[in-house]
């Protein structure tokens, strides 16, 4: 499904990525570890698009495409989808206007015809429901004065809604309280399907104990120094980050 | 001779001499120093000529059937009382164009809303004719308790010469009046749209206005405001849509000459192509106007790399016991917003019209008028590019 070969990307001639090896396989869940500053969120802006990151070595082929090739866009269309760290509030725009605009983007370019209104709504209140958000979500401007679990409920209820092939989770766990980690954890769980894969990006252990990961990578200064399975997790959070770089 | 020199010359009013004498405004003058005034110049401008309409209406420099209604009285230049005649006086004295507005004057009506009536008074501006400029003074006086609500449209229908429409609009609004003026500025392609609104307000009065600019190759509005007892208070709302060789202006003043009043102002311009659009914002408070209030926030957003504007918001306090906001920015669609809306498969171009959409958005969620809101904003979408995305998503999701 994706396969992330010797990547190696800057920030304002700054090196952050100093080679990544990855390969994820359909139906797998990949959780990506480290310390801050060692490269988790630039990894997934760059894999999403964005224009800030320059790469400057290695590929990365997504479903025997050059993923690094496509428009933000373009690689939603393929079946990427971001969830962001910091969602982005866009006042003015209603929450449901971009939803039926990114559900519709996203069926056109995969041959699906365009769900209209009625039908649409009826999936969104499904959705809704699953994240345990009232439908005042809808009518309200996209993301503005949601608090930082609303923020996050709202991009897994996008994720569910566009069905993603590939779904990079950027520290989707952060700022959220022990009810909220559980029904985003739950929401992602949903998703699990055989070809579909998710890469979550986390500096702690307790949204994997909510979404087991098959694979634990630990990234430290731009590399993924170890890798092994959700016991390497269970360590980290005992030992540290400490104890990884010493070894 | 050219610009507005025969019609002064014809002129056997006496500040047609003065206007004469001063011409147009040029670049030296700080509030015409970005105005483009080649086609006021140069234009060999004749009177406006009257023609058929229906409905309260501005047309070739006259007001045409009268609104009726109870609660409203109409009369001419002749009822003006001497403050009034002042203050015209006052306004036409600013500069070399004020005076011609002056002496080429050729209508001046005068509405009167009884005390506690409520009234609705519709105006169209008709478009004028190719060459032709007219020029007319409102004078209104909302009573002590009433309401008026003053919408002013314009016509939109395609000229293809210079046609000029100055309308001065001079209100006083009495104790616990309150007076909501909606403009909504659509005129053709090669008007030049001048509109001088100056406003009184007297202890517990409101003066609410909407001014919406789309249309109009050049249109100025000048607002000044004098919030003149306690309790006085305005709330002032712009939004300017500029594209192509278009060039908005609003100059605005606001004076707090006593204690406990309060004004609100919130401006967004638009521009694209080589649009321009120049904004000035002077806001004074009087030494005893204490425990006033005022907010000023004033968004531009430039869409093409030849799109210009000339924001300049002023405070001006001598009291010391008030409440001053004002904020002031310039800047190109937010990147952090496009790359969101394009992580969700929207495309570039559907991407662009959502965030040029809601940066005016706000601005029209204003309009009380459910009517002149849905106009404005099916106004808006088309003047966007790609505006059919938004416009599909209004009608279908109604939730």
């Amino acid at each position: 499904m994706l396969s992330i070969r010797n990547l190696h990307a800057r920030v304002d001639d700054k090196p952050i990525l100093k080679g990544i090896n990855l390969e994820i396989s359909a139906g797998e869940i990949h959780a990506i570890m480290g310390p801050n500053g060692s490269g988790k969120s630039t990894l997934s802006s760059v894999l999403a698009g964005r224009d800030e990151y320059e790469v400057t070595n290695g590929e990365v082929i997504y479903q025997n495409q050059n993923l690094l090739e496509l428009k933000p866009e373009e690689r939603a269309w393929a079946g990427l989808f971001l969830s962001f760290q910091y969602p982005v509030e866009i006042p003015g725009v209603k929450n449901v206007y971009l939803l039926k605009a990114a559900v519709n983007a996203v069926r056109e370019h995969r041959g699906l015809p365009e769900l209209k209104a009625a039908d649409f709504l009826k999936l969104v209140r499904e959705k809704l429901k699953i994240m345990q958000m009232s439908e005042s979500f809808l009518h309200r401007n996209v993301n503005e004065g949601f608090s930082g679990g609303e923020k996050k409920r709202n991009e897994i209820l996008q994720m569910q809604l566009l069905e993603p092939t590939l779904a990079l989770l950027d520290e989707t766990d952060s700022g959220l309280d022990v009810d909220a980690l559980r029904i985003v954890g739950e929401g992602i769980n949903l998703m699990r399907a055989p070809d579909r894969s998710v890469l979550l990006v986390t500096h702690y252990q307790r949204l994997l104990d909510i979404v087991k990961p098959d694979f634990v990578h630990v990234l430290i200064d731009g590399q993924i120094k170890l890798s092994g399975d959700f016991s390497l997790a269970q360590r980290l959070e005992k030992e540290g980050y400490e104890g990884i770089e010493v070894a | 001779m050219s610009g507005l020199h025969t019609l002064l010359t014809e002129s056997e009013r006496y500040s047609a001499k003065d206007a004469l004498q001063k011409g147009l405004p040029s670049k030296q003058v700080e509030s015409w120093k970005y105005l483009p005034s080649r086609t006021l110049n140069r234009t060999n401008w004749v009177s406006a000529s009257h023609r058929e309409s229906t409905g309260f209406a501005l047309n070739g420099g006259r007001f045409a059937n009268l609104p009726l209604c109870d609660g409203l009285s109409t009369s001419t230049h002749s009822s003006l009382n001497p403050s009034e005649i002042a203050r015209l006086e006052n306004i036409a004295s600013a500069h070399g164009f004020s005076l011609a507005q002056d002496a080429l004057n050729t209508d001046c009506l005068l509405l009167e809303v009884m005390k506690l009536a409520e009234v609705r008074i519709d105006l169209s501006r008709l478009a004028n004719n190719a060459s032709e400029a007219g020029f007319a003074t409102l004078v209104i006086r909302v009573g002590e308790g009433a309401r008026l609500l003053l919408i002013e449209q314009f016509e939109d229908v395609p000229r293809s010469q210079p046609n000029l429409d100055s309308l001065r609009i001079l209100a006083d609004v009495s104790r616990n009046g309150e007076m909501k003026h909606l403009r909504f500025q659509t005129a053709n392609d090669h008007a030049q749209v001048f509109t001088e609104i100056a406003v009184d307000i007297s202890e517990n009065g409101h003066y609410n206005l909407h001014t919406i600019d789309f249309g109009a190759k050049l249109s100025r509005t000048d607002i000044e405001i004098r919030l003149s007892a306690e309790q006085a208070s305005t709330k002032i709302n712009g939004l300017a849509v500029t594209n192509g060789s278009q060039y908005h202006d609003t100059h605005l003043a606001v004076e707090h000459r006593v204690g406990d009043t309060q004004s609100a102002m919130t401006f967004r311009n638009m521009v694209d192509g080589k649009g321009e659009a120049t904004f000035n914002g002077r806001v004074l408070i009087e030494k005893n106007a204490q425990r006033s209030a005022t907010e000023q926030s004033v968004g531009n957003l430039l869409l093409s790399k030849t799109a210009r504007v000339n924001p300049k918001p002023e405070l001006e306090i001598y009291a010391d016991d008030v409440t001053a906001s004002h904020g002031c920015t310039v800047g190109s669609l937010n990147q952090n917003e496009l790359f969101y809306l394009k992580s969700r498969g929207i495309s570039e171009t559907d991407a662009r019209a959502f965030l040029q959409y809601a940066f005016a958005a706000k601005l029209v969620e204003l309009i009380e008028d459910a009517e002149i809101r849905e106009l404005v904003e099916s106004r808006l979408l088309g003047e966007l590019k790609h505006g059919e995305l938004i416009s599909e998503l209004k009608e279908s999701v109604h939730v």
